[in-house]
This record gives C-alpha cells, structure tokens and sequence, in this order.
C-alpha cells in the first residue's frame, strides 16, 4: 500500500501552510524517521519525518514550493519496491471511440467469444476477484478465498478453485492424522484439535499418552500466573483487554451497584461433593466442580427471585425468560465469561460436562463468539486464590453478579456449640436501579439456604 | 405416440378449439381457401367457411384493430399477420387499445384476442421478413408472448392462448415450423408461465429463445462429447416469464448463457439477467452471457444472414468461453 505525505498541521489553529524545500528526491529510499522535507507554518519551518520506510514517488502534478495549500493535501506518496505509486497506476482516460460507437453487437466469430462482452472494465491487480458463488461458498466451506489463486479467464476466483482448496485442505488433514481411536475420542472430549497435534508429530501415530501430556500441558498452563510485564514499559493493550477496560467501565460508569456478602455453612455442600467424587469419579464420568453446583443452585434461586434475572434496557426492566449463567474464567489473555444456557433444566452433571468444555475451549483461546454471549447473570469464583468477600462488578446488561469466596474450615456456632464448619463467603454485586435491596438479600438468602441444605434443591 | 410437425399441431389446436367455440374466427391474407402462406389453416376453410376464416387485404392496422373491436364485443378473433413484422404496422391501436382497453374499462371488457405471426431470420429473407420484436410486446403491459419450439407445445400452448382473455403474441419462428415430435390424439393444455428444461445437465444453463433452442439442443449433445453438462432450458412463454426453473438451474449450474436470435438491447436476454442477478446473485459463478443476433436489419445475403445470427457453432464457443470464466 502506497502511504501518502501530506501536508502537516504545525499548529492547533493552522489551516494552509507551504512546502519549503524536500529533502529526498523522487524516487529515493527513505527509511522511517529520516527527514523528508520542511514546511512552514504560521510560526516556524518545521522539519517533517517520514512516517513510514518506502521510497519516495512525488507526483509531477506536487504543489510547488513556496505555494500555499491547505493541511492534509497529498505532497507525495511512499511505495514499496516494485510497487507503481498510485498516480501511475490511475485508470487511463477511457478510450474516444467507446462514446461514439454505437452497441452494435459485433457478428459472432468462433472463436472470439462472446460477441456482448465488448470492452470489458479490467479490475486492479491487487485485489484478487471472485464469483460471487465462489465467495458464499468460500465462506459455508471456512475457506479463505484471499489466498486462493483464481483459475477463472481474468484470474477470478470461482467455485471449483473454492471446491479444489477445500478438498486439499480435507486430504492434508486426513494423511497428515494418525491417531488410536482412544486418542480420538479424548480429544475430542477436550476440545484438542488432533491436526495439531499432528503437526508437532510428524508423521507418528497419535496415542493416548500424547493426548494426556497436552491436557497436562494445558492444565499445567492454565495454572501459573501469567507473566509480570517488565516495570516502566508500556504493556501493548490486547482486543481482549482493550474490551474488558471498555467493558468494565461502563459497567462501573453507568449502574448504580450495591455489594451485599454473606456467610454460607457449606459443609453438606462439600459432603455432597465429596461423595460424587467418590461415585462418579470411578464410573469416569465428570466430578462437578463447587463452581458447577453453585451454578446449579443458583439457577433454582434466580427461577425464584426473577428481579435478579432482569437487564436494564433503554430505561426498561426487562425479566428475562431464559436463565443463563456466565462463569469467569481466568486465562493468560485475560477474564472471559463463557455462558451455560438454560440452567434450571439441566442436570449438573450436563452442566459439569458443559462447563469443562466451554472453560477448555476459553484457555486454548478457542470460544466462539455465541459461547459468551446471552449471558443473564454470572458467577465468579475467587475461592481458589483464598479470597473471601470481595465487590465484583456487574456484567453489563445483566443485573447482578454472585462472588463465591473460598471454602474453609471455620470455629462456627452449630446447635449451640462452636464447632469446625466448612464457611464461604458469598458477596453479590446488584444494580441498584433494577431491583432493591430487599429483593437482592431475599435472593441471597436464598442462595445461602440452597448451599446449606442441598436437598432443597431436589424439591427446589 | 404419432409425430405432427410444428404447424399441424398448432392447426389441430386451433381447430379443436374452433370446433367448440363458434365465436372464433380466423383473419388474414390468404387464411381463407389458400390455407394460409405458412398453412397456418389448411383444410379449415373447408370445415368453416368465409366467414370464419376471413381473408382480408393488406392492411394489417385495419384488421387487426377490427380484431379488437371484435373481441371487444365478445367474440375471440386470431389475427394472421403473416409475419410478425406486418403485425407492427398496427402497433400504435395494439399499444393504445388491444393491451390497455381492458384497464380502460376498469375491467369491464375482455380482449381475447390472439396474434400470430412467423418471426426470425431464415432463408433470405431481408429485413423485412426477419423480425423477432418479441420484446416490445414483453415491454408493454397486457400483451402475453409466447414463443413455441416443440409441436407439443405448440398445440398445447396455442390452445391456451386462445381460450386466454388477455390478447396474446403466438409467434411460431420459421425455422420450428418443421420440427416434428409427438403429440397425444387426447386433448391437453400448457399452462402459460411454465418453461421446459428440454436437456438436463449441471455446468451450464443456456437459456434459448424459439429456434434458438434447436440449436442449443445439438449443441448440448456435441458438448457433452467434451464431457460438458449444459442444461437447455425453453422458456416457451417470456410473458409470463418461468424465472423460477431458470433460477434453480443457475443455483445448480452457476452460469448462464441466454441465446436470442433478437437484438440484445432491452431484450428478453436482458430482462433475465437482471432478474437472475437481482435473485440469484450469490449463486453466480461467472458473469451472465448473452449471445444475441447482431444488432442490425437481417441482410438478404444468405452468407451475410449467417453472420449475423447465433448458430450452433457460435453458442458451443460460447459455452466454452463461459466455462473458462
């Protein structure tokens, strides 16, 4: 891409200004930063940069020095090499005769094709063409079309070059993938993409060990910190960064939040975990996590307390229908909240199998948009790092956020003697312009009930 | 099943009809015992008498406007004009009152009349004697156009036409007037609006109009010898226009070559591309192609007059040239 040099603003208030004098001649090499040329402004001659490395093409038609122009007019382009400056490369004026002639249809000859083709309008270089079929079908089949090479008359891109690449694509994965029907089916179970895999294994067969050693490898990965940035430096701001910021902002910005935090005795809770894990565990099914079962019972609590399941929209409260709940996960890249749809009516056993997958998929970075989205109330759970309370903050548009703390053994007072009772802290977060603070603790309350007495759930 | 040739079929259909319906009747130069130049009426003269097959002078504006004014008062005349080309000398009363009197009556009059004449370029026959003109008709509202290539169709579609209350074009080109083929003794209609997909295939529709779909016929075969599959779709009709079947073959096929011997300026190749394009955008593979006849009056020189019309070889290339977009 030709960059272009434009005349700079050398002040607030500067409107036109003049080229004094350039500094490289056209057609010279000037490396990013070196001097190009000097202008004048109200003020002062300034020396200006080039702000790219190319090499200079001035067009015949660049204002002359001395003459004034206004700011921003195109003084001058920077090309790669071998690469025609734009006014180079403009359309030719179109030819005299195309006006006078008539749209006779020529005979039809054998062998010229045919005869309503007439002058045909030649498409830049640069951009390869395609048929329109060739780009819909391009984008059902996941194929990149920009890096095919058209096999069309005028080099367009057309169907069969889309059908050829994907059929390649499908061979190469095919020869490129030996794998046991174990290492298969684990895979898939953890969301590996086995052509991967593959590619570091060139040419071996994939067993099941080799499937084991990436899913410690992710685990493993998953688990330290991510590094620190060196102090001083500016650390580069991520898409994903840069949309938790905005993100987290407006959230702060534009609700009005209210933390409340309770304490829940979450001994029957952690009794019946452990005997899941002590019956499915063996079975080789999934062993729900405390997070799952909270997003479980949770669920059972929003279906009772609807205001907690609301948005604020366009000044509206809007009860949603569906209840969905986000769970934060930490990755390397930063927070993301994958959504597990429809709570209430699954099992937490479906729910724990979801919830691996979709945490899986969020740190090998491979969520799909609708995985995060249609959230209506998220859980984030800091247990793990010994938090207790803390104020986390609403994900917009939802209406609140339950904070689970750490589960531990604390002195509590239990039929009137202190005993050691396994203690979370629960802290919910609400927007206080959808529902008060009455009907938040009530859903707390509840929340706290169904992590003291699961059986509730059962009948919940 | 017996063979009849394109013009038996239509005279059988006409005939049939002319049997049941006493108000119809036949106008024209030479329909009455000459059986008509293109024995369009042969033998009917006989069966109906003068005044059922009416011979006329030559003045086409008179006899067609009569027409009108006849199918005003409930009867359903056929125009004869020989040529589609004299039937234009009557353009001005067609336009004005034969396609709008029924809107000028808010509904209250029919106009079934039907208009036949031989149209396209064959044999020498100048400019004069050549026209295709289709597309003016398919321009103007009111007016159906049909267009035959079969003698199936031919009976088929004629039959409707003359039972239609809308005045319609029944325009037979010179060169299918001999195609032969089978049709039922027992009676059929072809509904308007319904094109035929006369060879199936998956890498290219050629969309052919009148004659222009014999050629496509032989091209398709020749073609397939080069292992390439063209679908050769006859609209039979272009007012109605079936663009359904022609949209469903370019979602198959991804392009589309129209052959019409017509002039390609505002013609019927270029109310169906626009309308492909408009619908079926996404489904286009390559650009949609036209191969007209060359947009100049038919010359009289029979070396001339093959230059200048679409033949078999010219719409294989095309097919070719297509297939390499």
């Amino acid at each position: 891409m030709a960059f272009e040099v434009v005349m700079p603003r050398l002040g607030w208030s500067m409107k036109v200004g003049s080229l004094v004098e350039w500094y490289k001649k056209d057609g010279e090499f000037v490396q990013e930063g070196e001097i190009l040329f000097t202008a004048e402004g109200e003020k002062a001659i300034q020396e200006v940069e080039a702000l790219e490395s190319g090499i200079l093409r001035i067009p015949p038609d660049s204002p002359q020095p001395g003459k004034e122009i206004s700011v921003g007019t195109v003084l001058a382009y920077l090309v790669q090499p071998d690469e025609p400056a734009p006014f180079e490369t403009a359309a030719p004026p179109p030819p005299a005769t195309s006006v006078e002639q008539p749209a006779i249809v020529v005979p039809p000859s054998s062998t010229s094709g045919s005869p309503s083709r007439g002058a045909r309008r030649e498409r830049p270089a640069s951009k390869p063409a395609v048929s329109p079929r060739a780009r819909r079908l391009a984008a059902e089949l996941g194929i990149d079309w920009t890096a095919l090479q058209g096999s069309g008359r005028t080099g367009r891109i057309v169907e069969r070059d889309v059908r050829q690449a994907a059929q390649e694509g499908e061979k190469e994965k095919e020869a490129k993938v030996k794998v046991s029907p174990v290492a298969r089916r684990m895979a898939e179970a953890a969301g590996i993409d086995l052509a991967e895999l593959a590619a570091q294994k060139a040419g071996e067969k994939i067993k099941r060990e080799d499937v084991e050693a990436v899913i410690a490898a992710r685990e493993a990965a998953a688990a330290p910190p991510p590094p620190t940035p060196p102090v001083g430096q500016a650390v580069p701001v991520t898409h994903i960064r840069r949309l938790i910021a905005q993100r987290m902002v407006e959230s702060a910005h534009t609700t009005a939040p209210l933390t409340l935090t309770t304490e829940a005795d979450a001994t029957e809770l952690v009794a019946l975990r452990e005997r899941l894990k002590a019956t499915l565990g063996p079975r080789g099914k999934v062993v729900p996590t405390y997070n799952d079962l909270i997003v479980k019972l949770t669920g059972l609590a929003l279906q009772e307390h609807p205001l907690l399941n609301a948005s604020w929209k366009d000044g509206e409260i809007v009860i949603l229908a569906d209840i969905n709940i986000g769970t934060a996960v930490d990755t390397a890249a930063g927070l993301l909240v994958p959504v597990i749809r429809d709570v209430p009516a699954k099992s937490i056993q479906q729910i724990a199998e979801e919830a691996r997958a979709l945490a899986e998929k969020a740190r090998a970075r491979q969520l799909a948009p609708d995985d995060m989205q249609g959230g209506t109330f998220t859980i984030t759970n800091l247990g793990t790092y010994n938090v207790d309370a803390f104020t986390p903050i609403i994900n917009l548009p939802e209406c609140a956020i339950l904070g689970v703390g750490r589960i531990v053994s604390r002195p509590a007072v239990w039929n009137d003697e202190v005993v050691p009772r396994k203690m979370v802290a629960l802290s919910l977060t609400f927007d206080h312009r959808v529902v008060d603070g009455g009907p938040a603790a009530r859903f707390l309350n509840t929340v706290r009930e169904y992590v003291e007495q699961p059986y509730l759930w059962l009948v919940a | 099943m017996r063979e009849l040739t394109f013009v038996e079929a239509a005279r059988e259909g006409l005939a049939e009809e002319m049997e049941k319906d006493p108000t119809i009747f036949v106008v024209g130069e030479g329909v009455g015992a000459r059986g008509g130049n293109f024995n369009t009426t042969t033998g009917l003269y006989a069966l109906y008498g003068p005044e059922r097959l009416r011979d006329t002078p030559i003045s086409e504006r008179g006899f067609t406007t009569l027409c009108t004014g006849a199918a005003m008062a409930g009867a359903r005349p056929v125009v004869d004009w020989m040529f589609l080309d004299f039937g234009v000398d009557a353009m001005g009363d067609l336009i004005h009152q034969t396609a709008m009197i029924q809107w000028m009556s808010g509904g209250r009059l029919k106009m079934p009349v039907l208009l036949r004449g031989c149209i396209g370029a064959l044999g020498s026959a100048a400019a004069h004697h050549s026209g295709n003109y289709y597309p003016l008709f398919m321009h103007i509202p009111g007016f159906r156009v049909v267009v035959p290539t079969t003698p199936y169709d031919a009976k088929g579609l004629i039959k409707t036409a003359i039972r239609s209350d809308d005045p319609v074009l029944f325009l037979e080109h010179r060169g299918v007037l001999t195609n032969k083929g089978p049709v039922p003794e027992e009676e059929y209609l072809i509904p308007f609006g319904e094109a035929a997909i006369v060879h199936e295939g998956n890498d290219v529709t050629i969309v052919a109009i009148a004659y222009m779909v014999n050629h496509a016929l032989k091209v398709s075969e020749q073609l397939a010898d080069e292992g390439v599959s063209a679908e050769v779709i006859d609209p039979r009709t272009l007012v109605p226009l079936d663009i359904d079947t022609i949209l469903e073959s370019v979602h198959k096929t991804g392009r589309l070559l129209i052959v019409d011997e017509d002039f390609a300026p505002c013609g019927a190749g270029a109310e169906i591309t626009a309308q492909v394009v408009d619908r079926a955008f996404d489904d286009l593979d390559a650009p949609i192609r036209r191969l007209n006849g060359a947009s100049t009056p038919s010359p009289y020189s029979l070396p001339l007059e093959a230059a200048v019309l679409p033949n078999p070889a010219t719409i294989a290339q095309a097919v070719r040239d297509l297939l390499m977009e």
